[in-house]
């Protein structure tokens, strides 16, 4: 039932403006998708749950953030309580992955002292006639950040719930190694209620001595 | 790095005709001579009556009413609010003393206290208020005639609360004269109150000692009430499966993203108030001086808001067309229309889903089958719970989104017409709550008291917690305002 979930994960989504982050969260969390026309204003949300295991479900609360420029001062403010995020740029827009660096330093240098787990996922590959961007060299520039890499299609839905499982999974795996941990005061991993008597944040709570940051 | 950011220019601009809230205006028009409670506290902050501002006057009162309830104030005009006051103030201190551990949720938990605070005041039953609450408005009320009934009705305790009942609705209605700070405040000040006795019965409801003016944020109480509400819910699931479905209006809060939008809201004001107070170290002399001046002005239209609306001319607005008019007005030129316009369509389903509920009570003539689908009282008042908690997210998220605006645009934005938006939407959800209980009423007229009594107050009491949670998100929006003006000044004075 809706209200019982292991964890709550809280997920930032980041890139230049028109790559198509909305589109690609309505799919996720709607399974629908919208030709949405107006741009993003500062920041939305989204929230859906994922079962990364028989029986194991997380729930994900999505910031969708505003991609154009005039916004930028206020979408940092938010990265700050996110334990992950995706990175999206448009395979079909050159300029949207050389951003990617610049997007990724913003990120890093806004989460601090937290860290975050991104997932860099070359969106719009339904349009493979335009694309700009091979699937190589993304997955280079990937490797070099540490980070996976995926190509999504929201139009088509390729991918996409493949993008916030793996993405759902790293993390998981993180909080349950305890290089991740639930810390007052930040939002990034929440723990949530189960029924029975094996609560599964002691896991966690007892591993909060080490600290990844 | 990004594009298109031409469309932030036209935010700039704000209709300067809303300004119809006169701060000079006394609050309370009806009453000058008597003042409320409250008075020792600056005149400032009189819409937002707090309990832990005025505890010396209620201390007082507390003992009196619960040995003899009868004891209460004169049925004049204008004591009216102010006798109806005193009267839940205490109702508010006698739910402390009846409530106890078990009191959990904010939803489910104020109900319970309100019942036993109500069984053991021997108060008069919401239905009885709501039935009245009727009546007036078939008669579209004259102030005067609503005293005389309330007093004639028995005890001089069950006029006060009448009276305080009949303001809100009065003030809902409009007929000229109104009370709604009176109304409104009240039931704000018992849901806080409450708020306080559930999180002192609830061990784990640990930093609610009270909202945001004390230690914890708002959205933090939220997201705790929220989180007792699905442990709760996932318990029964676990124990027996199919109990009716209780309406947590936390969770419903949450469910259309209010209280995201809460804590987005609060990051940004946070920061923009730190910004402010850095900038205020970095001046000197009489720049300094200045700058003090033009930001206390922002602070004054602030703490000014007013529910008591002289200039009221309100008809009933029966199909919403009044609010979404006077909106698109207060918001005009802010560039927030996708929200602007989901608030609206929330509005507007929720006055259709009363329509449909009380339709059949509508003197059915034609149609007999009618009565067979009429709601029951849990239907209706899941109904409202549900639709005050959405009205309310999207009000949170229209702040939310106007902050962003403010920011983002540099545009100037008049403190008046975020005050102004305050008003209309606790007005809205004051109507709507009231138009609720009516359907109440009507769905329970075989039920008996005890199953409909808690329904209707839990209605009227999420309402006021409904309007001060947006109160509080607009107070939010003052750092923006202000470190938005801090920029616009710097860059006329750059030039």
């Amino acid at each position: 039932m809706e209200a019982i979930w292991l964890y709550q994960f809280r997920l930032i989504v980041i890139g230049d403006s028109t790559v198509g982050k909305s589109c690609l969260i309505r799919r996720f969390t709607e399974g629908r998708f919208t030709q949405v026309s107006d741009p993003t204003v500062g920041v939305d949300f989204f929230s859906r749950l994922v079962e990364i295991e028989p029986g194991k479900r997380i729930k994900l609360q999505i910031w969708d953030t505003a991609g154009q420029e005039r916004f930028r001062s206020i979408t940092r403010a938010y990265y700050r309580n996110s334990v992950g995020g995706l990175l999206l740029f448009d395979i079909t827009n050159r300029r949207s992955f050389q951003n990617v660096h610049d997007w990724l330093e913003e990120a890093r240098s806004h989460v601090q002292p937290h860290s975050i787990v991104f997932l860099l996922v070359g969106h719009k590959c339904d349009l493979e006639a335009q694309r700009q961007v091979t699937r190589q060299e993304a997955e280079k520039l990937a490797g070099a950040y540490g980070m996976r890499y995926v190509e999504t299609s929201a139009r088509d839905a390729i991918n996409v719930e493949h993008a916030f499982t793996e993405l759902t999974r790293d993390i998981f795996a993180l909080v349950r190694s305890g290089d991740i941990t639930i810390q007052e005061g930040w939002e990034g991993v929440k723990s949530g209620f189960v029924p029975n008597v094996v609560h599964s944040s002691e896991e966690v709570t007892k591993s909060d001595r080490r600290c990844l940051c | 790095m990004s594009d298109s950011d031409a469309t932030a220019a036209e935010g700039a601009e704000v209709a300067p005709e809303i300004q119809k809230a006169s701060p000079a205006e006394t609050p309370d028009g009806s009453s000058p001579s008597a003042p409320d409670t409250s008075t020792d506290v600056a005149p400032t902050r009189k819409a937002r009556r707090r309990p832990d501002v005025k505890p010396a006057p209620e201390a007082q009162e507390m003992p009196k009413v619960e040995e003899q309830p009868a004891k209460a104030p004169t049925p004049s005009e204008s004591t009216v609010s102010q006798g109806g006051w005193g009267y839940w103030g205490s109702w508010g201190k006698s739910i402390i003393s009846t409530a106890t551990a078990t009191v959990a949720t904010v939803g489910q938990g104020l109900t319970q206290a309100i019942e036993k605070a109500e069984t053991s005041l021997g108060i008069p039953s919401p239905t009885e208020l709501s039935a009245q609450v009727e009546e007036e408005q078939n008669e579209h009320g004259e102030s005067s005639g609503e005293t005389d009934r309330a007093a004639g009705e028995g005890s001089a305790a069950v006029g006060g609360a009448m009276g305080m009942l009949s303001s809100l609705t009065s003030a809902v209605q409009s007929t000229g004269k109104t009370v709604l700070s009176g109304g409104l405040d009240a039931l704000e000040f018992i849901g806080k109150k409450t708020m306080d006795v559930i999180a002192e019965g609830d061990p784990g409801f640990k930093k609610t000692k009270g909202l945001m003016n004390r230690n914890s944020t708002l959205s933090q109480v939220l997201r705790e009430a929220k989180e007792r509400e699905e442990l709760q819910t996932a318990e029964k699931e676990s124990s027996d499966s199919e109990k009716k479905v209780v309406a947590h209006y936390g969770m419903l809060f949450d469910e259309f993203q209010g209280l995201s939008h809460l804590e987005a809201l609060e990051i940004l004001s946070r920061e923009s108030d730190s910004k402010v107070k850095s900038v205020l170290t970095t001046l000197s002399g009489d720049e300094l001086v200045q700058l003090r001046e033009q930001l206390d002005l922002i602070k004054d239209s602030f703490s000014l808001v007013e529910f008591d609306d002289e200039d009221v001319d309100e008809k009933k607005d029966e199909d919403g067309a009044e609010f979404e008019r006077e909106l698109a007005e207060a918001l005009e030129g802010l560039s927030i229309t996708a929200t602007a316009d989901k608030l609206g369509k929330a509005c507007k389903s929720t006055r259709s889903r009363i329509a449909d509920m009380s339709k059949p009570e509508t003197e059915e003539e034609e149609e007999e089958e009618a009565v067979t689908k009429t709601p029951s009282v849990e239907e209706v008042h899941a109904a409202a719970i549900r639709s005050l908690a959405e009205l309310t997210a999207r009000s949170i998220e229209l702040f939310h989104k106007l902050a962003e605006m403010i920011l983002s645009s540099g545009g100037s934005t008049e403190a008046s017409v975020l005050s102004q938006l305050t008003v209309l939407l606790c007005r809205e959800l004051s109507l709507l709550s009231k138009k609720f209980t009516s359907c109440l009423t009507t769905a329970g007229s075989n039920e008996k008291g005890e199953v409909l009594n808690p329904l209707i107050t839990g209605v009227f009491l999420e309402a006021s917690n409904s309007a001060s949670y947006i109160q509080d998100a607009f107070q939010l929006l003052r750092p923006i305002v202000e470190i938005s003006h801090i920029q616009r000044r710097a860059e006329s004075t750059e030039q």
